[in-house]
């Protein structure tokens, strides 16, 4: 039996190790903001954070994540609140609803993961940062068929200047 | 209780009083069905109209419920303009309609598709909700004034609070204890494309009086998707469900010869379940239905079928294989004067044809359905469709029942684009028919290459155009013809493989194909001289498939349009550097209407235009200097006027392509809500590049190959242009367009005009692929 970390919950897993965490998150323990896009790494809907760093959970086995700190859009005001020790939506999370960002909103949960793996190591991004961080940081481009690309940009730009605010106050 | 005490007449709707109540208090809005429609209604269905759901209801606190039988695809227009429109027409503030109930068929009025958010294709702003608000206000205006004892002219609203003669008094209060109907007339078909249509002309308000339409109020689903806390539809679980995977044929034209073993010892928990052509694999557990279902497609065997002419064959088997005769030919409304004349005097002439390839929705999550078929026949689709209520009745012919057996809940999902406007978006059928046979709830979800090889797509289109020109550089002539495939292809796949009962497709062995519509408004009415056509035929490989199968073709945003206005817009920018003029104003120059120079004239100031002659004096094709070019596109969708420029980079050795900068001026009339619809136009805008740029299904005999996002590439972050959104707000033209579709549309013919601006040679095809740019340049 595999153990892992879920937003700082530790879980005991009953799928077989082979299992992508993907089907383990959203099947067996109820965490659904991943989604399937497209098995294969190429879009970005699955990604979560594994720790700090974003992967895409439908090719990584659960087996993988063992030991290892899993978050996941549930877990992002948690994971903010834990620097800030109050209980709030990540700032990412603020920007995306005060930008207006998501158009279906399928693939932005992997928009958020990618955003907050960002401005975890760069506090303030240029618009070249943001845009190479999308495309060719990961294990694919981050897609969003809907092309809310725009507002993505505009949004991280948003929470950068929401975090370094929030982290200096 | 329910014995009716009065009865008053509201513009044609029927307010009864039914008592009164201990406490609470209601007035709920439904909808009777005219004579006529009632009789349609019951004669094609099962269905008991009496039984709908109210369409709005205003509670005794002021608050009010909003149900709509359409669906959020992303536009979010039903949490944001519908709840504007209810509110303005009943004069609340927008924060007073707290619930929107949307296209689940058992909890909402109204049918239809989800399209022309804000009414018919002239852009007059009539959604159904509006009107019945529009008698709802009436309705609380005669209560009010038998209430206050004031005559209703003397009645004014603010607030939902009615005053007057120096009394006043609030909704909330005209409701209080009461039990409340106001019954609307409405006309059409639940399961039908449009669904029922709210009849009558209740006076509205004045667009001058808005203050709830015209802001920028949010979208309240967006917060939920970014909380985690969204029901998607991928998330809705039931006990004792079953996860499947379809094993799909080898080809579009291939039946079964045996379905593969699987193995017990590996897969212990899964199933095979054959039904004709169709082959489900279902598990408890979601990754053991996967990994059993490639093993059980690995030994599957299929007949060989090879009935396409594959993509390199595709514009010559268009051009010279398919039947065009078989379908009358279409003749555009505004097709008027003497072309053939005109064009035998011209001084200049332009003589071309332009390629569009078959394109795919591509949702950026494959379809997913669950069904749950119970013993006394009820059945619940739970899934994600622009247009529940047809759907609703797909799955009943298919089953052969009633389309009160049938339930349909539609949930938030990927957006794609059309595809299930007409019911389904694929994978309904299937679970249905996996739940049907195994007495469990089953949750079908297709993997990334079922739904780029088994959904339909948009249809490949040719067009052959002429232009002639007189000496002063003046059009004289226009004629276009355009050739499209059948498009709308609503059956369920997962029916055809079964061999169960589906609606028609688009032309068969027995029927010839639909007509290709004159899709693309015309714009141009200076010109003396035009006439456009529209020739249609089959899908292409349907009536060769054993399985009925083929290409299936269905629209997609801006379906037809985009493949009419790309040949038209292309060939107005290369007539007029024919001619020598700029390209704006050289449309400015062709036409009358007044908004549509206004739209023109604004992109010209605001896009960096530089007002000359194509090609671009630096223009070059060959080399490895990069060069630069402008493109400009106009259409005319569903009451609203768009104009767009766009400037491109290119590198002639190589072929490569930058769009660097897209300006878009949207004129819709009015406004709605500015932020939405921003983004609404930034997001089409930016697939409208995709397309440009990287999208073509390619296909061989048998069938798609495209299988994932690297055989089907879309736009990435790194490369979307700089987006620039021109919003005209125009009251005063009345008009109530669309803000949704032709986004997508108005990037193509622009960037492939620059593209022949920076290097002059015209470009006459889609996607601009580097390798085909390159290929272009070196002939």
């Amino acid at each position: 039996m595999v153990s892992i970390t879920v937003n700082g919950n530790q879980r005991q897993v009953q799928s077989a190790p082979d299992t992508p965490l993907l089907y383990v998150l959203r099947n067996e323990l109820d965490v659904t903001s991943p989604q399937f896009g497209c098995g294969l790494a190429q879009c970005g809907a699955c990604s979560v954070l594994l720790d700090g760093k974003e992967v895409r959970s439908c090719v990584t086995p659960v087996s993988m994540a063992a030991g290892k700190e899993i978050t996941t859009v549930e877990g992002l005001g948690a994971r903010w609140g834990k620097q800030k020790k109050e209980k709030t939506l990540h700032p990412v999370q603020t920007a995306w609803i005060e930008e207006q960002a998501p158009l279906c909103g399928f693939c932005q949960n992997g928009m958020m993961i990618k955003a907050v793996e960002l401005l975890e190591k760069t506090a303030k991004p240029s618009d070249a940062e943001i845009k190479a961080a999308f495309t060719t940081s990961g294990p694919s481009a981050h897609l969003c068929r809907c092309g809310s690309y725009v507002a993505i940009l505009e949004a991280v730009r948003h929470a950068s200047a929401l975090m370094v605010k929030g982290s200096t106050t | 209780m329910n014995t009716v005490i009065e009865t008053i007449d509201i513009h044609g709707a029927q307010l009864s009083r039914r008592g009164f109540l201990a406490s609470g208090g209601a007035l709920v809005v439904g909808l009777g069905l005219l004579p006529q429609a009632a009789q349609a209604a019951t004669s094609k269905t099962t269905l008991n109209p009496a039984a709908l759901s109210s369409w709005i209801e205003i509670k005794a606190d002021n608050t009010v419920l909003i149900r709509t039988g359409k669906s959020d695809f992303g536009q979010g227009s039903i949490y944001t303009t519908y709840r504007q429109i209810v509110a303005e027409e009943l004069d609340l503030p927008f924060e007073a309609i707290t619930t929107v109930v949307s296209a689940d068929t058992d909890r909402t009025p109204d049918g239809g598709g989800t399209f022309g958010f804000l009414g018919d294709v002239n852009g007059n702003g009539m959604p159904n909700l509006r009107k019945v608000a529009a008698y709802t206000r009436h309705a609380l205006l005669e209560l009010a004034a038998q209430r206050l004892g004031v005559a209703k002219e003397g009645l004014s609203i603010t607030d939902g609070v009615v005053s007057g003669g120096g009394k006043r008094i609030s909704y909330g209060e005209l409701i209080k204890d009461q039990n409340l109907k106001l019954t609307i007339p409405v006309k059409g078909e639940i399961s039908g494309f449009m669904g029922l249509a709210v009849d009558g002309n209740p006076p509205m308000k004045p667009v001058a009086s808005y203050k709830v339409i015209g802001k920028s109020f949010r979208n309240s689903a967006i917060a939920s998707k970014v909380t985690g806390k969204e029901l998607w539809v991928t998330n809705v679980k039931l006990p004792g469900m079953l996860h499947a995977r379809t094993v799909h044929p080898a080809t579009l034209g291939s039946t079964l010869v045996s379905a593969g073993q699987l193995d017990k010892t590996k897969f212990p928990g899964a199933q095979v379940i054959v039904k004709g052509n169709l082959v489900g694999v279902v598990a408890a557990n979601e990754w053991e239905a996967v990994q059993a279902a490639r093993q059980v497609a690995a030994t599957t065997k299929w007949t060989e079928w090879k009935g396409l002419p594959g993509q390199a064959n595709l514009f010559h088997h268009l051009r010279n294989e398919a039947d065009w005769k078989a379908v009358a030919v279409t003749k555009g409304e505004a097709n008027k004067g003497d072309v053939a004349s005109a064009m035998a005097a011209a001084a200049k002439k332009l003589s071309a044809s332009y390629e569009l390839p078959y394109m795919k929705h591509a949702p950026i999550g494959p379809t997913m359905a669950l069904a749950d078929v119970r013993p006394d026949g009820m059945v619940t689709v739970h899934t994600h469709t622009q247009n529940a209520q047809q759907l609703r009745g797909q799955i009943a012919r298919m089953l052969g029942t009633g389309l009160d057996k049938v339930i349909i809940r539609t949930y938030a999902g990927a957006g794609h684009y059309g595809r299930s406007n007409g019911g389904n978006a694929g994978g309904e059928d299937e679970a249905v028919i996996l739940s049907k046979e195994l007495g469990r709830p089953v949750r079908v979800q297709w993997m990334r290459a079922d739904d780029l090889q088994w959904s339909t797509q948009s249809p490949a289109a040719y067009s052959d155009i002429q232009i002639g020109l007189d000496a002063n550089g003046k059009i004289v002539g226009y004629q276009a013809d355009h050739y499209m495939p059948a498009m709308q292809d609503d059956r369920p796949i997962g029916a055809v493989l079964a061999g169960l009962p589906t609606a028609r497709a688009p032309g068969d062995k027995d029927t010839p194909p639909s007509a290709n519509t004159l899709y693309d408004d015309w714009v141009y009415d200076a010109i003396l001289n035009s006439e456009e056509r529209g020739h249609g035929t089959w899908q292409i490989g349907q009536r060769a498939s054993p399985l009925a199968a083929g290409l299936r073709d269905h629209a997609m945003r801006t379906p037809g349009q985009y493949q009419q206005n790309f040949p038209r817009e292309l060939a107005i920018s290369e007539a007029a550097a024919l001619a020598g003029a700029d390209a704006i104003q050289f449309r400015i120059d062709h036409a009358k209407e007044e908004r549509l120079k206004s739209v023109l004239a604004r992109l010209r100031a605001e896009s960096a235009w530089e007002t000359r002659a194509a090609p671009h004096p630096g223009a070059a094709s060959t080399g490895e200097a990069k060069v630069h070019g402008q493109g400009v596109s106009v259409m005319l969708r569903s009451g609203t006027y768009w104009a767009c420029a766009c400037q491109i980079t290119l590198t002639p050795a190589t072929g490569a392509i930058a769009v660097e900068k897209v300006t878009v001026v949207v004129e819709p009339g009015i406004v709605v809500n500015p932020l939405q619809l921003k983004r609404q136009v930034e997001g089409g805008t930016l697939m409208g590049v995709s397309e440009a740029l990287y999208e073509e299904v390619a296909f061989d005999e048998t069938g798609v190959t495209v299988r994932d996002w690297q055989s089907y590439p879309i736009l990435k972050m790194a490369d979307m242009p700089e987006v620039k959104v021109v919003l005209m707000h125009r009251p005063e033209v009345g008009s109530y367009g669309g803000g949704s579709e032709a986004a997508n549309a108005l990037a193509s013919p622009a960037i492939a005009a620059a593209v022949h601006d920076a290097t002059g040679k015209p470009v006459r095809r889609l996607p601009l692929r580097p390798a085909y740019l390159k290929e272009l340049f070196s002939v």
